[in-house]
């Protein structure tokens, strides 16, 4: 009996080193819908293009957290000669990190469509400099979604919502910081409308002092969220959004339109961006530094931002901003996919209101001081 | 009147008894109704469309529930293997011989159940790199075993607790040897518990998430891998279709636990 | 075989806290007393040597990091700010763990009285066929369950408006910390209630008999007579829980807004959104000294038998 459990650990032993002719590991910080994207969309076109290859598509959780697992599997093997990963699909504030402490390669001069990309959040992770680190995958901007039955004019400003939840307890929701990023993003939104500055918070420079002039903000937001329902993550504003009971809350919109597209949320919700404006993000596309499939890699991330994959994948399956400039994208969509994008949320609405989140040591104090003033 | 108190005593026990049947079963009816419904939104109390849409989309031919599954299972196998080989002399040392400090030495075994664990597995995953074991079926074998052994070694110690010590004592008498004892009197008597500590470690590992992923991934995937991701992005149908799959092997064991796990050594754990 | 095991275990457990009168081995044979005590050490080294090299090392790394200063040297800085930030969270998460362990003792009591001392054998075997349904179900499927179920509009409350035992504008919403303590308590009953019940049964059946007989209520015999014979093992299997509740991430997350919220969730957001692993490791001590306090009950109690004459 002993023995036979020696041999069976041994064949698992052998079974679990793969001979593999070569596997290209993609790991997706992100919801089931993009780890699946790879699984079923991107990976089986590559592996057409690439015989004798396959392609893993892992996911590691939704939201920052993903990306602070794929930061630590990378950074554990930090002393070896290779990662486990080759390709990382990652948030702003772990890119930075990774490109700060060497984990990510500099490869984007390797690759093509990375001219096709001028926006500045190639650029700029959160006040990082990660130009030739990243591509971005797509852009996504969070709005406050609401039920157009029971709420005809949603608030247009951030002073607006503010009465409306005055006079209509409980019937706004959002996820507190904890729970997800659609949350966090309302409370930066909520500083950049009452605290101040919101360009010097995403231009930078870090300046300690600022925080201090918050104090009113967040006052008056312990106040407001005497009125609020605080919602158990990302997915829980959605839900109680879909079970009719609150009528208004933060969402990403690309979650919005899938939970939609899914039947879990009424036709009649709607989308609005209330001045001044929410927080955006791009999820990247990144080459550890010591991937041992590094021109494999370079060759996925090249089919994944090119026009037609960005028109096809991005926009038309998922409803995401697409990452290389819309310019590109001209010809290969029919109209109707493009303009479904911009039904709630017009172009205009978006390059005045769909701002960035603050460079990381201003995002650090928004959340902590929110822990001091507001949570506890 | 003693007939209307009995009767009246019958209704209040089925009434009671309904109410608890709602408590333990509507959870997990409400698991199996959001793994049919394609469309269910206010103010429908109920799914407004059923179908099998995203059963097709689990099983899906790229999907890889399946094979996801039986890493799991195999996973679960060998950590019981591991587990048992680790607790049935621990159990029985516990539970017959004379042993200092005793009780701390239960509460080692109670730790890795203790602590939140990402923590621990970030820095168990830097041990298993440079040992090169991270990525394989063992290293998170070891992780799992780790982790229930609290259940595997308690209940064997309890189990061998139960056996009768007279029944050794005859062994020895007519000239059986220890070892020969044991295997033949003590271990026999004690299997049941020893099989029922075994469930345990094997659900425990079936549902262990953190370790699997800081230990296993990419070349090791389990289902609560999938459950995981799609639970917190809001998948609900996806997460209580992969739920219900991850149930099957619980519900199973649940049914036969009893026939292991008898009163007089679940009277012994953790004692 | 079955006929002679049952008959002998009946005798050894038949009253746990006669234990101490049974023979000790160690004492009919003096001279093996020592190289027991060796071969005990060494049959439960494996074991202990598994949990040190994947639990105890490991875990010197976060608490060298919870006490490390910014700067490097020893520094309780971590734990101050644990302190300033996370107050009411500890207060919660003990509150939380501490009302779902109580809770689930009664509940379990409950179950296991009634499956030891119940008359009517509908009751008996219907109650038991089904306490054990959640006992195998992964405390994430228990959240996923219950954040649907809980929910203002959810399931339960849309069966109770359809009954028409409720109003629909009576319906209020779960998912906080009640969500949090019903899928707890949910979860870990049938565990207590199996091992308490188990225990029970092997209780001297003649006393609880006696006491019936005397015109005892079944709650007086439960209560008085039966449930002190099995306090070690309720204790035993509340502290699994209670460590086991302290440590669980995804109840807290999935199932209750996060303010407050329990410890688990508040380590994985300072690491999530700060990188910060000192302040999370600090977390992960103060948890580890809430459990402490219950390893302390049980050491107690584990002291104390062994101390036995």
């Amino acid at each position: 009996m002993r023995i036979l459990s020696i041999a069976c650990s041994l064949a698992a032993l052998i079974a679990a080193s793969p001979l593999a002719a070569q596997t290209l590991n993609v790991a997706t910080a992100g919801d089931q819908n993009m780890v699946d994207y790879v699984k079923d969309y991107l990976g089986p076109m590559f592996e057409k293009s690439h015989p004798g290859v396959k392609v893993v598509s892992v996911g590691t959780g939704p939201g920052d957290a993903g990306s602070q697992k794929i930061y630590e599997k990378l950074d554990a093997q930090k002393a070896g000669n290779a990662t486990d990963f080759d390709v990382v699909v990652i948030h702003q504030k772990a890119a930075g990190t990774m490109v700060k402490e060497g984990l990510l390669a500099k490869y984007t001069d390797k690759v093509e469509t990375a001219k096709m990309v001028s926006s500045e959040a190639a650029k700029n992770s959160l006040g990082s400099d990660v130009s030739g680190f990243v591509i971005p995958m797509f852009q996504s901007q969070t709005a406050l979604a609401y039920n157009a039955d029971l709420l005809k004019t949603p608030p247009n400003t951030f002073a607006e919502l503010k009465d409306w939840v005055a006079k209509n307890p409980k019937q706004f929701g959002y996820n507190g910081i904890k729970g997800g990023m659609s949350g966090v993003a309302f409370v930066t939104g909520w500083v950049y409308a009452f605290g101040g500055d919101a360009d010097k918070l995403i231009k930078g420079p870090y300046d300690p002092a600022v925080k201090a002039g918050w104090d009113k903000a967040l006052g008056e937001l312990k106040d407001f969220n005497k009125n609020v329902v605080i919602t158990p993550g990302n997915a829980g504003t959605l839900d109680m959004l879909n079970r009719g009971e609150i009528a208004m809350g933060p969402v990403w919109v690309d979650m919005f339109y899938s939970w939609q597209a899914d039947g879990k949320l009424p036709p009649n919700m709607k989308l609005k961006l209330a001045a001044p404006g929410m927080p955006g993000q791009p999820m990247y596309y990144a080459v550890p530094d010591k991937t041992a499939n590094r021109k494999l890699a370079e060759e996925f991330i090249a089919l994944a931002t090119s026009p037609q994959v960005q028109a096809d994948g991005i926009v038309k399956k998922f409803n995401w901003y697409p990452g290389i400039d819309a310019k590109n994208l001209e010809g290969k969509l029919d109209q109707a996919a493009w303009n479904k994008l911009f039904t709630d949320i017009t172009p205009a609405d978006l390059s005045a209101k769909a701002k960035s989140f603050p460079i990381a040591p201003y995002f650090n104090d928004i959340l902590e001081s929110y822990e001091k003033k507001v949570a506890n | 009147m003693s007939h209307v108190v009995s009767w009246l005593r019958a209704a209040l026990a089925g009434l009671l008894l309904a109410g608890f049947a709602f408590v333990l079963i509507g959870p997990l009816a409400n698991l199996a109704l959001w793994s049919v419904a394609e469309r269910w939104y206010t103010p429908y109390k109920l799914p407004v469309t059923y179908g099998t849409r995203y059963w097709e989309q689990v099983f899906r031919p790229t999907g890889d529930a399946m094979a996801s599954l039986g890493t799991s299972v195999w996973i679960a196998v060998l950590t019981v293997v591991v587990a048992l080989a680790l607790s049935v002399p621990a159990g029985y040392a516990l539970a017959r011989l004379k042993l200092p400090m005793r009780a701390l030495f239960m509460i080692v075994f109670l730790l890795p159940q203790a602590f939140p664990s990402v923590a621990i597995y970030i820095n168990v995953a830097r041990i298993f790199y440079n040992l090169g074991i991270n990525g394989t079926v063992l290293g998170v074998v070891l992780v799992h075993a780790a982790h229930g052994l609290v259940y595997s070694v308690w209940i064997a110690a309890a189990a061998f607790a139960a056996v009768d010590k007279d029944l050794e004592l005859a062994a020895r008498n007519i000239g059986a040897s220890g070892l020969r004892t044991f295997f033949t009197v003590t271990l026999p008597l004690a299997a049941p518990g020893i099989i029922a500590s075994g469930i345990f470690v094997f659900l425990e590992s079936l549902d262990e998430f953190t370790g699997t992923f800081f230990v296993g991934v990419p070349q090791v995937t389990t289902l609560p891998l999938l459950l995981y991701n799609a639970a917190q992005g809001g998948n609900y149908q996806v997460a209580s279709i992969t739920a219900l799959i991850l149930l099957v092997p619980s519900v199973l064991f649940m049914l036969f636990i009893e026939r292991f796990l008898r009163a007089d050594v679940l009277a012994k754990v953790g004692a | 075989m079955p006929d002679r095991f049952r008959h002998g275990s009946r005798i050894v457990v038949a009253a746990p806290i006669c234990r101490g009168m049974t023979p000790d081995h160690a004492e009919k044979r003096p001279n093996m007393s020592l190289s027991q005590r060796q071969l005990a050490l060494l049959l439960i080294a494996p074991g202990l040597a598994l949990v040190g090299a994947l639990f105890l090392y490991p875990l010197c790394f976060s608490l060298i990091s919870a006490f490390t200063g910014p700067g490097g040297g020893f520094s309780l800085q971590a734990f101050a700010k644990a302190y300033e930030l996370y107050s009411g969270d500890i207060l919660f998460t003990i509150l939380i763990v501490v009302t779902s362990c109580a809770l689930t003792a009664l509940a379990a009591i409950a179950i296991a009285g009634t499956l030891t001392l119940g008359e009517s054998r509908w009751v008996v075997g219907t109650l038991k066929a089904l306490y054990r349904w959640p006992l195998f179900i992964p405390f994430i499927v228990a959240a996923q369950c219950m954040r649907t179920f809980l929910a203002k509009n959810g399931l339960m409350n849309n069966t109770f408006v359809s009954m028409g035992l409720m109003e629909p504008l009576q319906a209020m919403s779960f998912l906080d910390w009640r969500g949090i303590i019903i899928t707890f308590v949910w979860k870990q009953t049938p565990f207590v209630a199996l091992l308490l019940a188990g225990a029970l049964a092997s209780i001297d059946r003649a006393t609880l008999e006696a006491g019936r007989n005397l015109g005892a209520s079944r709650l007086r015999v439960l209560i008085e007579l039966a449930l002190p014979q099995v306090m070690p093992t309720l204790l035993v299997a509340l502290v699994l829980s209670f460590v086991t509740m302290l440590s669980v991430l995804s109840v807290p997350m999935m199932v209750a807004g996060s303010q407050p919220t329990m410890l688990t969730v508040d380590m994985a957001f300072r690491i999530n959104a700060y990188g910060d692993y000192a302040t999370a490791n600090a977390l992960g001590v103060i948890t580890y000294l809430i459990s402490a306090g219950a390893a302390i009950i049980y050491l107690r109690h584990g002291m104390a038998k062994e101390n036995a004459p």
